[in-house]
């Protein structure tokens, strides 16, 4: 994203839009920071510039990835879906992806208010591959690994800025300790936030065997959640 | 693709924030999938929602509540503030029989009565673990209790402290002010009512 100097009347009105801080007045007029600007494009639709200074031209590979990844009305070209990750436990009860002695879990690099280099994601995912997590090949982070058996993003994308980037992966229900216990070791070598979350089917009476043993080994989670209701159809056999 | 999961606050706030999506299953159950979300949308918009929207388009503070139903597709969202709607949206969704899945956000405790009220059983559930790694770079709490009410994170930390300085000098009432950012979140999964009162609170400070 740039601003045209030349149309810019340094009204300095689109400032507090920007989600990376980005924008800032130089040499009198508002200019961006590239560096930081993930092109999620919050200052160009929010219309709130009042001659039109916003310029946004589709970047080349590899910033192009900043585009995919930060705005959610542009849809990932590999999943067909808009947003940053998949639809996850949102239509389990037609896909069956999560099935019961399973946890889906999805890490959210950059969110809230941050934003992530994928150098970050990939530190993570790298020791989320040694544990033996299968990741979601349909997630956007997935495509971006050049070898997803170890976690590894490709190179040339380590240092592009996104609003926030997802791991989605799955693992035996067994092996919950374990995981948390790792990825609590490597959230100490990062240089961002990420949001954690973690799926579970419930049983056959309605609780989540997962909620258990999270009370069981004291890890705090929110009192508010997602729950799919089972109303999709045809029903998977989960 | 959380983007109604990690919203923070109070258990006092939250029970005032509950969002509705309605989605096919891309590949499984896609095919004329768009009147079955409008439908959805036209049963939510019965039940007075403070928030709809529709990801290729918006929500009903970027374009007319009708703009919004016409055009639903791929994934759609309703958001309210009392239970008793969610209960009775869920109630007439069941009658619908869409086909389409149903995901609630909201405080565990207080969608699980919606579910059973409406005669309903729990399927999948997704919980927040809350917020790893660099903490010390967020902002504060009372900022990211607005700012989490869009997932996708669109609606900036530094607006909102706009907002509330706007508040505070008397330019802007809080629900005029929750109308500057709501435009911001494209899904309409953002919650303005909510957002006006925690504003209110951080300018009263």
């Amino acid at each position: 994203m740039k601003i045209d100097p030349e149309l810019c009347i340094a009204c300095e009105a689109c400032l507090p839009y920007c989600p990376m801080a980005a924008i800032s007045m130089k040499d009198d007029v508002a200019a961006i920071d590239e560096d930081e600007c993930v092109d999620c494009a919050v200052c160009l639709k929010s219309g709130v510039c009042p001659v039109d200074a916003f310029i946004f031209e589709p970047a080349p590979w590899p910033r192009s990835v900043r585009s995919t990844f930060s705005d959610p009305r542009t849809e990932h070209k590999e999943t067909k879906i808009a947003g940053r990750g998949t639809e996850e436990m949102k239509t389990n009860d037609v896909t069956g992806r999560f099935q019961r002695g399973w946890v889906g879990m999805g890490c959210e690099f950059g969110r809230p208010c941050i934003g992530t280099r994928f150098r970050d994601v990939d530190k993570v995912a790298q020791v989320l591959a040694k544990h033996g997590v299968e990741f979601e090949p349909k997630n956007p982070v997935t495509f971006l690994m050049e070898d997803p058996k170890a976690g590894k993003i490709r190179e040339d994308v380590l240092n592009e800025k996104v609003l926030s980037g997802i791991i989605e992966c799955l693992y035996p229900i067994e092996k919950f300790e374990e995981i948390m216990n790792a990825l609590k070791e490597v959230s100490k070598e990062i240089d961002t936030v990420f949001s954690v979350e973690v799926i579970n089917r419930a049983d056959p009476d309605g609780s989540y065997p997962l909620r258990k043993m999270l009370d069981k080994m004291g890890i705090p989670y929110y009192i508010n959640g997602k729950q799919n209701v089972g109303l999709g159809r045809p029903v998977a056999n989960v | 693709m959380t983007h109604t999961l990690h919203r923070r606050g109070t258990r006092e706030s939250l029970s005032e924030d509950y969002v509705m999506l309605c989605l096919p299953a891309v590949g499984v159950n896609d095919e004329g999938h768009a009147p079955k979300l409008k439908k959805f949308l036209e049963i939510a918009v019965r039940y007075d929602p403070v928030n709809i929207g529709t990801i290729k388009l918006g929500n009903m503070y970027s374009h007319s509540k009708e703009e919004v139903v016409k055009e639903a597709q791929a994934v759609v969202h309703a958001v309210f503030v009392k239970q008793e709607q969610v209960t009775d949206v869920l109630k007439d969704l069941e009658k619908a029989d869409l086909g389409m899945s149903v995901v609630v956000s909201g405080i565990f405790e207080k969608v699980d009565e919606c579910i059973e009220k409406a005669g309903l059983k729990h399927h999948t559930a997704n919980f927040s673990l809350g917020i790893w790694g660099k903490t010390e770079k967020l902002p504060p709490d009372e900022i990211l209790e607005v700012a989490t009410m869009c997932g996708h994170a669109m609606i900036s930390a530094n607006l909102i402290r706009s907002m509330v300085d706007e508040i505070k000098a008397g330019r802007k009432t809080p629900d005029e002010a929750a109308k500057v950012l709501a435009p911001n979140c494209a899904c309409g999964v953002f919650n303005p009512a909510r957002a006006a009162k925690l504003m209110a609170a951080m300018a009263a400070k």
